[in-house]
């Protein structure tokens, strides 16, 4: 809201320069958020907050301003009249969305510009001045923070106003020139043909007050905050009444807004008062229940020892009611202006505010020791940061809002994705079911930029219809390392990528033999060069490498890209046991190595399930590690046969050397077992 | 006995003038100076002589040890040496290292982790709460009514997905991560004292400094008799561990419907020390933080007994505070995730 210093300084006598009052008022919680200067005044921009109606207006600022610095104010008198019986009619349909209506019926004003006082006042908070009987409306508004509206009372159909919801289908034209569409969640002013103003909101064309107007009807009424909301939001139209309505606008203000503008337009253009129609749907509102603290009770809340005095004072100059009860007790009554104002702890802000912040202690709170504990799965998604991190892996966080469009480009068009009601782009409309199209695109804007080879991942989660759900995204794009001595570029391939899931896993005690990585087709990934992940015999991932072609749909120009996701929602919260310690073995163990053809049907998985399951079988001898050490291919094994070397250790079960005939007799067994079960070729 | 030290002596200089190598030199050392070597047999000589002429004998004896022990000596070096500079091999150390690559922290997250960290010194711990939230987690516990101006500061995204738990309406994207505080106060008694980081969700058009996706860090400390001086004091302490012990921090009355009273938080300015600067909007002043003394509605709202604690809480933008710390001016270079910017924190 925009506020003049010098329209200001008609209620507050005080010398303080512009800036110095910008701070004192943003320090009481009035944010100047920029001054304007100009040769004559000073303009502030302020943000007002919402519980704060009373203040989007001069009197409002003038009494937190007066209050603030401890300055006098005055705030203009009114005429006491007495009024005429004579007024219009007013009917109320709705008693519940307009709680008051003031008409008031002024004869023969003429119409004419505003004096330059009062143009000068409007045009420098940036409103256009009309002719003296509008500007009166406006410099009230501003002033009281009391919307009014004056109607052509001549031009209102039978002299009458109606306060009623707009039927369907009615239409208006309101002052902007612009046609509107009404229904019936909207309030409206009509008259007994037609609505000529939507309540709160702003007035008709049809009896808007012209240079030719004789006699005009002022409106002062008081319009229920939701109604109006919900009308300017349906419309698109909010304009300084409406925002004010919404917000709420003082009970009190209804009448004395429109007493201290008929005085205005008395004294602009003439006219003679016919009369007034005041129609009430709610009985007055009597004075709430006052607020009753202890000096003590603030001090303890505050951390402070303000006097009873200091409080007192503070509170009257914002207009409360207050009395002294026993000891230190205050009964408060806010004024009908503050109907933020409604428990102690809204007290407590009001003396803190305007003591200032500044002023007030600070302590350190002592901070008892709690039941609540950091949370495990925060701590366990650090663990695998950690080991991402150390084997290279840059952190990256996508956006978790996507386009469908992505989606299909990923292959993925066919996972159920929640959709926003209300997004904001095509490029946010669904909340991501995977973690593959963000991944890609940072792909894609890093390869563009030249950046062909680096590691990344994301702790992050992915959403479905059943919730949310922790995941980790694993991308390698190009090569495996970025060592100068190596002669060749080694490309990166899916067990560089398997390794660090295989790490990720064991680092969260997961152990190797409840993980399986199982052959399985994705879409979106290589054929043949894929993985589904298996946790305890449940699916929780994939990991493979990216299909070119979908990479050319993503106008990724390198073609070497590995991708992993995981599920971590029951990884992270499975409770963590300490690891048990197993005896190093004292006795030296025995290594034999195994080198077979192995045909096509038969996975390295399988030869290392024959060879536990042999040994597990022998009394003495226990399998102490079995380790892939070499696959190659080539003519000297059969065609379509893969050669595989693994080194087997063997220990003692009892605690004893092994003896070299023993473990050559087991390994020959084991062998043998090898050749019988899975048809492979011992080489 | 008579020795010839000096044809002695010249036998032992050709001998080592002509040894090649380093073992052949430990031979010849071990000939003379070894303990049943030649001049250890000298030393035994002397035993038989008279005592007039021992004096003398032995002095020889000496000049002649340590003649050989230095010929020795300047032997060895020089065959080390030469070895040496046969064996010459000279790497160019200004060849840039390798090491095992590592990997970068996203600076985000790193500024999470920081802010955490001091507050878990400060003996809080740090919980995390959903994304997909409930209009009452969000909103109606935090006493923001529905059709209230107080929610214009709060646009939030809605899903197509409707609320399980039977309240009209559907499901929806936190707008800020208080919905957390709900959920630790419906689950805890007081005393509690916890941090809660995570992602919150506004529909803002995104633009150097706006993104509809962010984090944000929630503090809550819900005790009996928790003081507003206590929220003061507090938030004092954390931005100055964060952002050092030279700056300024004031509280700034405000509006959040959760808290009362509440406040903003500025600091001085570091790029200007307060003096006014683009980067404070020429106000000396950066707001940095939201905060308040929790307000009794909320606790209603939770079912804790009424009066019986209080609390504060505060909020923080963890883009915006990572920003003002890094110097960066685009919200949007957090979630390009560009490697070049990256790999620079």
């Amino acid at each position: 809201m925009k506020i003049s210093v010098n329209w200001l300084k008609d209620y507050v006598t005080t010398k303080i320069s512009p800036a110095a009052l910008a701070r004192e008022l943003t320090m009481a919680g009035h944010e100047v958020e920029a001054i304007l200067s100009t040769k004559d005044d000073d303009v502030f921009e302020m943000e007002i907050t919402p519980n704060r109606p009373d203040c989007l207006n001069m009197l409002g600022v003038a009494r937190e301003t007066a209050a603030v610095l401890g300055a006098p104010r005055t705030f203009p008198k009114i005429k006491k009249r007495t009024w005429p019986r004579r007024g219009c009619h007013i009917e109320i349909s709705d008693p519940q969305a307009c709680s008051r209506y003031i008409a008031t019926l002024i004869q023969d004003v003429k119409i004419q510009g505003s004096e330059a006082g009062m143009m000068k006042r409007l045009t420098a908070i940036g409103m256009r001045p009309i002719n003296n009987v509008v500007d009166v409306t406006n410099f009230c508004l501003m002033e009281t923070g009391q919307p009014m509206h004056a109607f052509d009372y001549d031009k209102l159909c039978g002299g009458k106003i109606i306060v009623r919801r707009a039927r369907q289908g009615e239409k208006i034209v309101t002052i902007d020139g612009v046609e509107r569409s009404l229904d019936p969640s909207i309030l409206i002013i009509a008259d007994a043909k037609q609505p000529v103003a939507i309540a709160g909101v702003m007035g008709g064309k049809n009896t808007e007050v012209t240079e030719r107007t004789k006699n005009i009807l002022l409106e002062s009424a008081y319009f229920d905050p939701i109604i109006i909301r919900r009308a300017s939001r349906k419309l698109g139209l909010s304009s300084d009444s409406s925002y004010r309505f919404e917000r709420g606008v003082d009970d009190g203000t209804v009448q004395t807004g429109a007493d201290r503008a008929i005085d205005l337009i008395l004294r602009a253009a003439q006219g003679k008062i016919i009369g007034r129609s005041d129609m009430r749907t709610k009985s007055k509102k009597g004075p709430g229940r006052a607020i009753v603290v202890s000096q003590g009770w603030i001090n303890a809340r505050i951390g402070a020892s303000l006097t009873a005095a200091k409080c007192l004072d503070i509170l009257k100059k914002l207009d409360f009611g207050v009395t002294r009860g026993k000891k230190d007790i205050l009964k408060i009554r806010p004024p009908s202006f503050r109907n933020d104002v409604k428990g102690a702890e809204d007290i407590v802000e009001e003396i803190a505010r305007i003591s200032g912040y500044d002023s007030l202690p600070g302590t350190f709170p002592q901070i008892k020791v709690s039941a609540i504990s950091s949370d495990p799965v925060r701590r366990a998604r650090q663990t695998i940061e950690t080991l991402f991190l150390a084997q290279g892996f840059n952190q990256i966080i996508t956006y978790t809002m996507i386009s469908r469009k992505n989606l299909e480009m990923s292959g993925q068009e066919r996972l159920p994705a929640v959709a926003l009601i209300n997004p904001l782009t095509q490029d946010q409309e669904v909340m991501r079911p995977s973690m593959l199209p963000g991944f890609l695109s940072v792909a894609l804007s890093n390869v563009n930029k030249g950046q062909k080879n680096f590691r990344v991942f994301e702790t992050g989660k992915i959403y479905g219809m059943g919730g949310e759900k922790e995941t980790v995204g694993v991308m390698i794009v190009g090569r495996r390392t970025d060592d100068w001595r190596l002669e060749k570029k080694e490309e990166a391939d899916f067990y560089d990528l398997k390794g660090v899931l295989e790490q990720m896993l064991a680092r969260l005690q997961i152990d190797n033999s409840k993980v399986e990585f199982q052959p399985a087709e994705t879409d979106f990934f290589e054929e043949g060069q894929s993985a589904a992940i298996l946790i305890n015999g449940k699916t929780a991932g994939v990991a493979g490498k990216l299909e070119s072609g979908i990479l050319d749909r993503w106008d990724i120009k390198q073609k070497n890209v590995l991708f992993a996701q995981v599920d971590m929602e029951e990884i992270f919260r499975r409770e963590s046991s300490p690891r048990k310690y197993v005896p190093v073995q004292e006795f030296p163990a025995i290594s034999r190595d195994i080198s077979l053809a192995v045909p096509p049907t038969v996975l390295a998985r399988d030869i290392e399930r024959e060879i536990r399951q042999a040994i597990n079988a022998q009394k003495d001898i226990v399998l102490m590690q079995t380790k892939f050490v070499e696959k190659y291919e080539g003519d000297k094994i059969p065609q379509g046969y893969r050669g595989m070397v693994f080194s087997l250790t063997y220990g003692a079960r009892a605690a004893r050397t092994l003896r070299d005939e023993e473990v050559a007799e087991v390994h020959k067994n084991v062998c043998a077992t090898l050749i019988k079960k899975l048809g492979v070729v011992q080489r | 006995m008579n020795f010839d030290y000096d044809s002695e002596q010249q036998e032992g200089q050709q001998k080592i003038a002509a040894v090649a190598d380093l073992k052949g030199l430990e031979e010849i050392r071990v000939e003379y100076l070894g303990k049943k070597g030649k001049i250890a047999a000298m030393y035994a000589a002397l035993a038989g002589l008279p005592d007039d002429r021992k004096p003398q004998e032995g002095k020889k004896i000496n000049e002649f040890r340590s003649h050989i022990f230095h010929l020795i000596e300047d032997k060895r070096n020089s065959l080390v040496d030469k070895k040496r500079q046969e064996k010459k091999e000279t790497i160019d150390v200004t060849i840039p290292g390798v090491s095992a690559p590592v990997g970068h922290k996203h600076i985000l997250m790193q500024t999470i982790d920081e802010i955490c960290a001091i507050f878990e010194g400060l003996g809080f711990a740090v919980q995390e709460g959903p994304e997909v939230e409930t209009e009452f987690n969000n909103f109606t516990a935090l006493n923001i009514p529905a059709d209230h101006p107080s929610r214009d500061g709060f646009d939030t995204f809605y899903l197509k997905r409707p609320d399980p738990d039977g309240e009209k309406g559907n499901l929806l994207l936190r707008s800020h991560t208080s919905p957390a505080q709900i959920r630790i106060m419906q689950a805890h008694k007081p005393p509690l004292a916890v941090v809660v980081p995570g992602k919150v969700y506004r529909p803002d058009a995104v633009d150097a400094s706006h993104s509809f996706m962010f984090h944000q860090i929630e503090g809550l400390l819900v005790d009996e008799n928790v003081r507003f001086s206590d929220l003061k004091g507090l938030l004092e302490v954390f931005l100055k561990k964060l952002f050092g012990e030279n700056i300024k921090m004031r509280l700034r009355p405000h509006f959040f419907p959760f808290t009362e009273p509440s406040a903003e938080v500025d600091i001085s300015c570091y790029i200007c020390d307060g003096k006014g600067c683009s980067v404070c909007g020429k106000k000396g002043w950066l707001e940095i933080m939201g905060c308040g003394m929790v307000h009794p509605k909320v606790f209603e709202a939770v079912g804790y007994p009424k009066g019986k604690y209080t609390g504060l809480a505060f909020g923080l933008g963890v883009e915006r505070m990572t920003m003002l710390k890094h110097g960066i001016r685009d919200i949007r270079l957090f979630f390009e995730n560009d490697m070049r910017f990256l790999e620079q924190f």
